[in-house]
């Protein structure tokens, strides 16, 4: 049986209760190679996971060696349902994804060592310029409904990715656009400019999943319910916002290392379960034999639950925080942001949002454990510092010519605001405490439900604003929206512009060396907090809990062998997942 | 009687044009974008904010829009989700089932508990039995449903195992395994009105047992019993079938909270979805048929009167 390595979690981040839309995207470049992940699964253990900290919470390796077991059903409980299962179409976050990837299979595949790595394609390579990527499927591929997937699909597929709402976003973000079909299993795909991390398009919704356009453009809607694509399960039955039923596809194309057909479960159940409570009730009393979370606060509660569940808790590169519209006074003064993010103390940040033990302080959109940390950006974050924050407010307030039209002396008026989570609530009111008691600060708290505030954020009408940053994965396609001019980019929220970012930016885009992209986003991460554009409240993790005898979550591989990435966002492979008999 | 009719026709239509156009002036006020719902934080192509807004008319003038929904919705035409295309005519129709079963469930336990507690509460005025059914009933009434939703999770699915904690099975499945999800969020939702309806049977029957009927009765020699549930329970039933009537037109979109900690797919977890997602034509279809459904069934509860009590059929 082949080697499978499996992690333990470095630290349990802080989940915030909104999600922010830009949480979730997956992209990277393909030559990676530093494990960036941790997660737990198993009993025995080695630590061998890379970091540059020393963390709060417990971390190891684990290797998984029990032989799978054919057969069997796994019920799992997701935090919300799937809008829809159409990838070129539908905008897909965590719990999505879960039965997406079950009927879908995806291009790319995200590895545990970092970077990319073939899955229904079976090379990739791009030109001297990452302006044309050519790939080349794998022969024999079959949808569902018997159609072959050939060059001719990914070509077919592209006008309905053009047109979908998902797909014409990515397509924008990715620079694609055109592919043709250099042969029966080849494609070329083009950019309008340079791109190293295209690959990662191809490893997720809606560029890298492929679906049977004829079935598509034949009935779009009917799609959502009845989805077709290349994957491990079959469809069974979808009762929105109840159940979704797949089955084992009997002709998936993937065997294990022993020759074994994949998938081993014979069905999984999906049931959204929105409460965090219930559906940790629901894994305690055999109600769902799985679940996933995003948040802090379940985690903690899964943890002292103990007893008769495996957890699976996973480090990603998301962290909580907030952001400033520069755009508008006073925030618009570097001195204001500064002082406000000396005196924000995070630990207390956390304490409030009930993440101690769990959520490690962040400095940067990278958790310590990913390989795109640096030092270089950890030591940029402003330690808290009441009396350093204090004294720079106290200079704006005292200038003639700040730019809130204030007379000097007079109180800054400050309004931050969060989605309405009691945690967040609470966190805010310590901000709130720290701030007011300078005396120079007028704090004004307001919350919005989560679309509301997502859309004061895209529509401009936010101060200081909570959010969560990064995303697993390549950072091109968080950074690159991020600091791109706010007149074009929805996505720079903070309304900051500054060329040398997107200078930065551009340049990481336009090579693959890994160290110099790393060396070119630490500069962006590094100018961020020394220009006091964001504040941070914490990594984030995420969790799979399962009853012992579901084993298999962690440990998947891709088709080279090389072990996959874990289950960044709670989002779990399928294919590889097995009910012990034991 | 036709004169009669007629008016609370007209008032019904008056009713729904007021209904659909507050409903549709709240949705239309509602801060959020559904375009930014649609497309999310990410890069957008030149233009394709505007292909959206025109291809759900989301330009045209409110009122424009209100007239069009009208002219569709008459026609049974609520339109389809911006977000899953699914008619919401479809979604509707899939998941009333399910919040009509639990509303009339939770209607069905509570008056089945509170007519004995209020009769006895009334029949012992002032006795033990009296203050320890009021006690009882100051409890239910202190505890919000989710909370007690929440305690009979911990009770029946974390400790005892008897009961599923969430998640619905649909009656297609079976009695037995509908019933198992079902039983749990009705009696969440029952308790706050066992005690309700408890308190005003009692308090009508507390008049009710003052009437002169009722001491010829028991002059005749009637036994207590006979009395209590034959003649004193119907005429003072009136205010309890008022109040199950709102009642059971607030369920039909009051289940929320119960539904989305159950995760059961009714009406309410589709309203919240439609919220979050500035989903506006499903909030707008569901919002509308609630209310409508709410006064559908208060004129049905005024036409009941009449069956109900004999004084009235005779006035």
């Amino acid at each position: 049986m082949r080697q499978r390595r499996v992690v333990t979690a470095l630290a349990i981040p802080l989940a915030f209760a909104f999600v922010a839309a830009s949480c979730g995207s997956d992209s990277s470049s393909s030559n990676v190679t530093t494990a960036g992940t941790t997660a737990t699964e198993g009993t025995t253990s080695t630590d061998t996971t890379p970091r540059e900290t020393v963390p709060d919470v417990d971390t190891s390796v684990v290797a998984q060696t029990e032989k799978p077991v054919m057969g069997g059903s796994v019920t799992m409980g997701l935090e919300a349902e799937a809008t829809g299962l159409r990838p070129w179409e539908d905008s897909c976050s965590s719990p999505c994804y879960n039965i997406m990837r079950t009927i879908y299979d995806t291009l790319m595949e995200e590895q545990g060592s970092g970077g990319y790595g073939p899955y229904l394609a079976e090379d990739l390579t791009p030109n001297a310029d990452f302006t044309v990527w050519t790939m080349t499927l794998r022969p024999d591929i079959s949808f569902h409904n018997g159609t072959p997937l050939t060059a001719q699909t990914i070509v077919d597929m592209f006008p309905l990715q053009q047109a979908g709402a998902a797909g014409a976003s990515a397509i924008s973000s990715s620079k694609l656009t055109g592919v043709t079909a250099t042969g029966d299993l080849t494609v070329d795909y083009t950019l309008s400019g340079p791109n190293s991390a295209f690959a990662a398009f191809l490893a997720g919704a809606p560029l890298g999943m492929p679906f049977d356009p004829a079935a598509a453009t034949a009935d779009s809607a009917g799609y959502s319910t009845n989805p077709i694509g290349t994957g491990p399960f079959t469809i069974k039955s979808r009762d929105i916002d109840n159940e979704t039923v797949v089955v084992r596809n009997p002709n998936y194309w993937r065997t294990d290392a022993d020759g074994t057909q994949l998938p081993y479960l014979d069905s999984i159940s999906f049931r959204p379960i929105p409460d965090e409570g219930t559906r940790l009730d629901a894994l305690l009393s055999g109600t769902v034999t799985a679940m996933q979370s995003l948040r802090q606060g379940t985690i903690r509660d899964a943890r002292a639950a103990g007893g008769n569940i495996n957890l699976i808790e996973f480090q990603g590169n998301n962290t909580g925080g907030g952001m400033y519209n520069t755009a508008i006074a006073p925030y618009n003064d570097q001195r204001v942001r500064m002082g406000l993010n000396k005196m924000n103390d995070q630990k207390r940040v956390i304490e409030a949002l009930g993440g101690t033990g769990i959520s490690l302080p962040s400095t940067q959109w990278f958790s310590t454990d990913s390989p795109w940390w640096t030092q270089e950006a950890a030591d940029s974050y402003p330690a808290f510092d009441f009396d350093g924050g204090k004294a720079l407010i106290q200079e704006y307030v005292d200038d003639p010519a700040r730019t809130d039209g204030k007379a000097p002396g007079e109180k800054i008026d400050v309004e931050l605001s969060c989605p309405p989570d009691p945690t967040l609530i609470a966190a805010m009111q310590v901000i709130e405490q720290v701030w007011t008691g300078t005396g120079l600060i007028n704090v004004k708290l307001t919350q919005y439900d989560q679309a509301t505030h997502i859309n004061n954020a895209v529509s401009d009408k936010h101060f200081a604003h909570c959010w969560r940053w990064g995303g697993q994965g390549d950072p091109a396609a968080q950074i690159d929206p991020f600091v791109a001019d706010p007149a074009v980019s929805v996505a720079n929220f903070p309304n900051y512009n500054d060329p040398e970012m997107q200078q930065w930016a551009a340049e990481a885009d336009a090579t693959d060396d890994f160290e110099t992209r790393k060396a070119l986003y630490s500069k962006i991460m590094t100018k961020i907090n020394e220009q006091a554009i964001l504040w941070y409240s914490g990594s984030t993790a995420v969790m799979v809990a399962t009853e012992p005898d579901v084993k298999g979550i962690i440990s998947w591989d891709l088709p080279s062998g090389e072990i996959g990435v874990g289950i960044p966002d709670a989002a779990v492979r399928w294919q590889e997942v097995f009910v012990s008999a034991g | 009687m036709v004169k009669t009719i007629a008016f609370i026709l007209l008032r019904l239509i008056a009713t729904l044009l007021a209904v659909t156009f507050l409903t549709f002036a709240m949705v239309a006020l509602l801060p959020g974008d559904p375009v930014d719902t649609i497309l999310g934080t990410g890069p957008r192509p030149p233009g394709i904010e505007e292909q959206i807004r025109a291809d759900l008319h989301l330009d045209d003038p409110f009122l424009v829009r209100y007239v069009n929904w009208l002219g569709d919705a008459v026609t049974g035409d609520l339109g389809s989700s911006y977000i899953t295309d699914q008619p919401v005519a479809d979604t509707i129709s899939q998941r009333l089932p399910v919040t009509a079963q639990l509303a009339f469930m939770s209607i069905f336990i509570s008056v089945l508990v509170a007519i004995p507690v209020g009769v006895m509460g009334a029949y012992k005025q002032s006795k033990w039995q009296d203050s320890v059914s009021s006690a009882g009933v100051q409890v239910a009434l202190s505890i919000p449903n989710f909370i007690f939703g929440i305690f009979l999770i911990w009770l029946f699915a974390v400790k005892l195992g008897w009961l599923p904690a969430s998640n619905w099975n649909r009656l297609s499945d079976g009695v037995v395994p509908n019933l198992k999800t079902s039983i749990l969020p009705a009696f969440a939702l029952a308790l706050g009105q066992m005690a309700v309806f408890s308190r005003l049977i009692r308090s009508d029957m507390i008049s009710t047992l003052q009437e002169n009927y009722i001491l010829s009765a028991r002059a005749k020699g009637l036994s207590d019993r006979y009395i209590l549930f034959r003649h004193a329970l119907r005429p003072s039933s009136l205010s309890l079938m008022t109040i199950i009537g709102i009642s059971f037109g607030a369920l039909l979109g009051g289940t929320v909270v119960i539904e989305t900690l159950f995760a059961i797919p009714g009406l309410g977890f589709s309203l919240i979805n439609a919220i979050n997602g500035r989903d506006i034509l499903l909030i707008q279809g569901i919002t509308v048929f609630i209310a409508v459904m709410f006064v559908i069934i208060n004129t049905v509860v005024d036409l009941l009167y009449a069956v109900l009590d004999p004084r009235i059929r005779r006035s």
